[in-house]
């Protein structure tokens, strides 16, 4: 029973691993070129689908996203660097299509306030152990 | 002090619950993007006609009027249902509205006009996409509000309806200012 169990546990894990790793980019996208390919494919994996928002253009098959990549693969073969690129999608789209956001001052919080919860944090552990050590010491 | 730091936390957990909770309530729709575009001149493009063997040349074409650019396609349900409300727009208002036919079948979109009437001043093929990402299209049918200076002042993400069509209309008056 238990040996059945496990391969069932086994099988929908890796099934589930193989459903992670899958994507969209159909064949006849590819670039000739292994490494403009590769360039693109990295490119693609940053950039958000704006049909299915949580998804990347590399994961989605979204129409829009095969557009978007379509278009990248042609800015790669013009000779556009990552830069060119990804400010030419941010010009058009904002930088809500990059998935991962850019430091700035309208992002200042969201990248600060994590490390500010942290400091408060330790501050308050240590507040508390002080004192706690100072119970002791009078007893 | 300590009792101080004892309530924080849970002070802090009801005050995020409430911003969340406002979030939840408040009438917005967090699919919908801000525009990239507002108050930038309008994309520099060239694109076939689907009506005329021309070249429509843009920033040229947009001077002296307020403009509606409409991005729209025959296989886009609620294009089919705003556009009573642009052949409104341009019987009524007179206004130039010049449609983006995105992705479409040419023939079909030919029929199309010529059944529910066109209330295009041109109609621009756009068959890769290529002007709908240069305008920053994520969703048909969406509508830009162009101003005689050929900047873009206004977009709306989803058809015109019966419902939105006067708060639209005051936008145009808007611009038109």
């Amino acid at each position: 029973m238990q040996k059945i169990l496990l391969t069932i546990l086994i099988y929908l894990m890796t099934t589930q691993i193989v459903a992670i790793n899958c994507y969209s980019v159909e064949p006849d996208e590819f670039l000739q070129n292994p490494k403009k390919e590769l360039r693109a494919r990295n490119i693609s994996k940053n950039v958000r689908c704006l049909v299915c928002q949580n998804q990347s253009i590399d994961e989605s098959s979204a129409a829009l996203a095969k557009d978007l990549r379509i278009l990248i693969r042609i800015k790669i073969e013009q000779g556009n660097s990552d830069e060119e690129i990804y400010s030419f999608l941010t010009e058009r789209y904002g930088d809500f299509i990059l998935l991962n956001p850019p430091f700035k001052i309208s992002t200042l919080l969201l990248w600060v306030l994590p490390f500010v919860f942290l400091a408060i944090g330790i501050f308050v552990i240590f507040l508390h152990n002080n004192k706690s050590k100072k119970l002791d010491y009078n007893k | 002090m300590k009792k101080g730091i004892l309530i924080s936390p849970i002070i802090l957990f009801f005050l995020i619950l409430l911003v969340f909770f406002y979030l939840l309530i408040i009438d917005r729709n967090p699919s919908e993007l801000p525009s990239m575009l507002i108050n930038k001149k309008v994309p520099t493009f060239e694109a076939e006609l689907l009506l005329e063997d021309k070249i429509f040349i843009s920033p040229g074409e947009f001077r002296n009027e307020t403009t509606l650019v409409n991005f729209f396609a025959t296989w886009c349900k609620p294009c089919f249902d705003e556009h009573p409300y642009l052949k409104k727009l341009s019987d009524e208002r007179g206004l130039k509205i010049i449609g983006i036919n995105y992705k479409d079948d040419s023939k079909r979109a030919v029929k199309w006009l010529e059944k529910l009437g066109n209330p295009y001043s041109n109609v621009l093929l756009d068959p890769n996409a290529r002007l709908g990402i240069d305008w920053g299209v994520y969703g048909l049918p969406e509508t830009f509000i162009v101003n005689s200076d050929g900047v873009i002042k206004y977009r709306l993400v989803g058809p015109i309806t019966k419902k939105n069509y006067d708060a639209f209309v005051l936008k145009v008056k808007e611009v038109e200012k």
